[in-house]
């Protein structure tokens, strides 16, 4: 079905010319091609299932060009809004490029530029792309056109937590970058990141990060992602794991919007369960207003059995805001003694707000234990009459239940430091909220 | 097996007489193909006036534009049907395939006396000549009579085309445009019969209607219309199909029910569908494409599906509600057998338009063998819904370790005073429980439909209550083979 993509975008002669940001090595040069001939195809719209709520005939519109060919942007400063992970090491990227500036020292971390390891070691070739497929258009579209990013190998336990800073902004013209993070781990390894994405006022960005976690036999990682959005910038994140047996894997995605914001952010996660007695939890909130547009995409694939695998989803809607959650839950064929549950909630603050839920269950084994919940309305009247009785007047009485019904899905962070950070800036966003009306 | 053999010596009959469906109008069957001299054809056959002609061409001229875009959405596959290559027209008046029930394979016969059917109406299903051994024509007539005193016009579509053409007219197309989807437009421009209903105000019908009794046009084929509309204040419940296995020479069925609610107007919709649905591998067997719908038009109207899908060898079918008056409600339940190689992908679609909507949905999903199944529904509020409510809850049951079921649920909500609430869960049936049977005496087959059954129960009591009985005992028989 040719009418399905918008096949007339901007990413195209201007780009190729950036392809030598990355040394030529053939292998990424072959992957690259494949990505090319994905695009080719055009970026998905409304009639792509998988883009039906969140189709790109706007984003296939601007005339972005390659973040890094645009000379008048200029970010001296991490902003002082950005949350402080206690104990971390943090790295900034702008751009999408890494920021030695801007970072701490990566001395003794096994961290490195995506840049650097692409041109001095060898093994990037079996790293780059072992997870992520070029069938997302999202991923090819990264492929095609990175330039930089980080590549994370574990061994053994990290204990300090990685923070990564991804700040986007253009210049004079909208521009778009590509950056790529690649983790990998060893057997029995772990790691926890952290990472905040925000924009800088001006012209609209597209920010298209694509992040590759590989979980080996009993290692772990944990993931927890912000992102800020209060322009007009465009956030289409894809995270895709593999998860070896025994391995954990946690994700918090976190997605805020200020009552200006009428950008446009995706996050999507597909988690591949590749071995017994995995855990995988992939969870979020979203808190947005103004005219944004937020989607949540989940794809777990239970491909062997024996695992499990928990997705708790929670949103609130101002304004004229628009929220979307996906969510496909994949049981192969023999992948017996699944056990998957998934449920998102939203809720509505306002007059005005859609919400399009999508939860899927793709069952192939029969000895499984699957469920799925969504939900949507507005807040209880037995509730607020309730504490209206008690003599809170009816904004705490909004503000608490709003958080009380938040904190369900904030609850999913394991790891508490960075639950309280990330608490903090949920309070925020509603704090600013009651300020607003 | 036997309905294959038939069609295939039926279509090697036919194959033979290749010309002359415009001189000879007293001809059994249309010569292969769709085309407009068809559809002009069909028309006169029926006698029928200008405007319902022009109706069929349009809907004909702008299936032309589809091309061959069938719907692929959904998650069945099936080699590609050849639209040339089918007959769009065959007499109403089939002839009796048996002279006794002695004839009839005694495959059927079984499975009808497991149903518990009676052996007058097993004559009639399995299509022994039943003028001559069915006494109850005039039962049907009797029935008949009584409904035209109380004032309900209950007559096959295309006879109210001509006594009713207003109503016809006025609801037609109403609820599911010539233009809808693929096979709806199809069923636009090549209906051959159906039911038409209507209900007069404030009259709530004192028996349940079922297409059973008017025998004379039991054949009514493979694209049948039904349109029902009960008018302000009125009820009425109608039965659709037969538990029975029927007997069916058309491997493509793509029907059209609209039903209009009007205010205070109450209909209920119950369906048995258990056609053929092909042989262990999958040969053979009915395709069901099916475009059901009904308007809530009405304040306080009402309208409630239920089906039992347990035949057909793929089912591609979504009972909808358009729920425009205020405080109207839709309530829709399901359960869907699949077995062997069936596919079924079936649902619903609740689009809250009006205040203070409500709609519940139900949806039991079994599925063993190497069948799949899929729920796929949709609930849309739009903004000015204030007050709608919407429950969904769909179960699946998956039985075998290479069967699949699928659920695939779309809410879309654009009110705040709206509330959705979705469930689903999938398992299989719990080892304690069956052990829990086998303990006491039960043979596995037993255990597993006991349990079934109590799976669809929430689903099986809102049928009407000989309907229901016969309902349960087809559960059992659909998934027979399928344990141990």
């Amino acid at each position: 079905m040719a009418t399905s993509f918008i096949t007339a975008h901007p990413f195209g002669d201007a780009y190729a010319a950036r392809a030598g940001a990355l040394p030529a090595v053939a292998w990424l040069e072959s992957l690259r091609r494949f990505a090319r001939a994905e695009i080719a195809g055009g970026l998905p719209g409304a009639q792509v299932e998988e883009w039906r709520f969140t189709p790109l005939t706007q984003l296939a519109k601007i005339g972005f060009i390659p973040a890094a060919s645009a000379d008048d942007v200029d970010v001296t400063a991490v902003p002082l809004d950005v949350p402080v992970v206690p104990g971390a090491v943090r790295v900034v990227l702008v751009n999408g490029v890494y920021r030695a500036d801007l970072s701490d020292s990566l001395d003794g971390l096994d961290l490195r530029t995506l840049r650097d390891a692409v041109s001095s070691s060898k093994d990037m070739e079996s790293a780059v792309g072992r997870v992520a497929p070029l069938s997302l258009p999202m991923v090819a579209l990264n492929t095609a056109f990175m330039e930089d990013g980080l590549v994370i190998a574990v061994r053994g336990s990290v204990t300090r937590p990685v923070h990564i800073i991804s700040i986007g902004a253009a210049g004079s013209s909208p521009v778009a970058f590509h950056p790529r993070v690649v983790i990998t781990t060893e057997p029995g390894a772990s790691l926890s990141i952290v990472e905040t994405h925000i924009g800088l006022p001006g012209q609209p960005f597209l920010a298209n990060p694509v992040t590759e976690v590989f979980v080996a036999e009993d290692a772990a990682v944990r993931r927890f992602v912000s992102v800020t959005e209060e322009g007009d910038a465009y956030h289409l994140a894809t995270t895709v794991a593999s998860v070896a047996s025994r391995g954990t894997f946690e994700a918090f995605h976190m997605g805020l919007g200020g009552h200006k914001a009428e950008g446009t952010t995706r996050q999507e996660i597909h988690v591949v369960v590749n071995g017994e007695g995995t855990k995988v939890n992939v969870s979020g909130a979203y808190a947005i207003a103004g005219t944004m547009h937020h989607d949540f995409t989940t794809v777990i694939n239970h491909r062997v059995g024996g695992s499990a695998s928990r997705q708790v989803f929670k949103g609130v809607l101002d304004g004229r805001s628009h929220g979307v959650y996906q969510g496909r839950l994949r049981v192969a064929p023999d992948a017996q003694k699944t056990d998957a549950r998934q449920v998102h909630k939203a809720l509505f603050l306002a007059h005005g707000p859609a919400v399009d839920c999508k939860p899927e269950l793709e069952i192939d084994a029969d000895d499984v234990q699957c469920a799925h919940g969504a939900a949507t309305g507005a807040l209880d009247s037995d509730q607020l009459f309730y504490m209206a009785a008690r003599g809170i007047d009816p904004e705490t009485a909004r503000a608490l239940l709003v958080e009380g019904f938040l904190a369900e899905a904030i609850a999913e962070i394991g790891d508490e430091s960075v639950r309280v950070v990330f608490a903090a800036q949920m309070a925020a966003w509603l704090q600013r909220r009651g300020g607003a009306s | 097996m036997a309905a294959i053999s038939q069609t295939t010596a039926a279509v090697r009959d036919v194959e033979q007489y290749k010309y002359g469906f415009v001189t000879d109008i007293e001809t059994e069957r249309a010569p292969k193909g769709l085309n407009e001299s068809i559809i002009r054809f069909i028309s006169a056959k029926k006698d029928e006036p200008e405007w319902m002609l022009e109706w069929r061409l349009k809907a004909y001229r702008y299936w032309l534009t589809l091309g061959d875009q069938e719907p692929t959405w959904a998650k069945v596959t099936y080699p590609r049907i050849d639209y040339q290559d089918s007959y769009y027209y065959a007499a109403p008046k089939q002839q009796a395939k048996y002279e006794s029930l002695d004839e009839v394979d005694p495959k059927l016969i079984e499975t009808y006396n497991k149903l518990g059917i009676p052996l007058k109406e097993q004559q009639m299903l399995a299509g022994v000549a039943v003028d001559a051994v069915f006494d109850s024509i005039s039962v049907a007539t009797t029935y008949k009579k009584k409904l035209q005193e109380l004032g309900v016009i209950f007559s096959p579509i295309s006879e109210a085309v001509k006594t009713h053409p207003e109503l016809v007219k006025k609801y037609l197309g109403s609820v599911v445009p010539y233009s809808d989807n693929f096979f709806a437009t199809l069923n636009s421009a090549v209906f051959t019969d159906g039911s038409f209903v209507y209900i007069p105000k404030g009259l709530r019908c004192p028996m349940e209607l079922s297409t059973y009794f008017r025998i004379n046009e039991k054949n009514t084929g493979q694209f049948e219309r039904t349109l029902i509309i009960a008018d302000e204040g009125s009820y009425v419940s109608y039965l659709e199909g037969c538990t029975a296995p029927q007997r069916d020479e058309n491997q493509l069925h793509a029907a059209v029910v609209e039903l209009v609610a009007l205010d205070d107007a109450e209909i209920k919709y119950s369906t048995v569908q258990n056609w053929y649905p092909g042989d262990e591998n999958g040969k053979g067997g009915i395709y069901n494409f099916v475009t059901k719908r009904a308007a809530c038009r009405g304040r306080n109207s009402k309208v409630m599906w239920t089906q039992v899908e347990t035949g057909s060898s793929i089912t591609w079918k979504y009972p909808s509600c358009i729920l425009q008056g205020e405080n109207s409600s839709g309530e829709f339940y399901s359960v869907a057998i699949t077995n062997n190689r069936q596919q079924a992908d079936t649902g619903t679609k609740m689009i809250h338009i009006g205040r203070n909507t409500k709609s519940r949905i139900v949806s039991k999903g079994i599925s063993a063998g190497r069948s799949s199944n899929t729920y796929r529904g949709l609930v849309r509020v739009q903004g000015k819904a204030d007050g709608a409510r919407n429950y969904t809850q769909c179960d699946s049951l998956l039985i075998g370790d290479r069967c699949s079921a699928n659920t695939v649920p779309y809410i879309e909500s654009r009110n705040p005073t709206a509330q959705t609430e979705h469930e689903a869960t999938t398992s299989k049936i719990s080892e304690e429980q069956l052990f829990y049977c086998l303990q006491r005496g039960m043979t596995q087959e037993e255990a597993v439909s006991l349990i079934v059954n109590g799976f669809c129960k929430e689903v099986l009591q809102t049928l009407p209550m000989e309907f229901a009985v016969e309902a349960q005992k087809l559960v059992a028989i659909s998934l027979e083979g399928s344990v141990g």
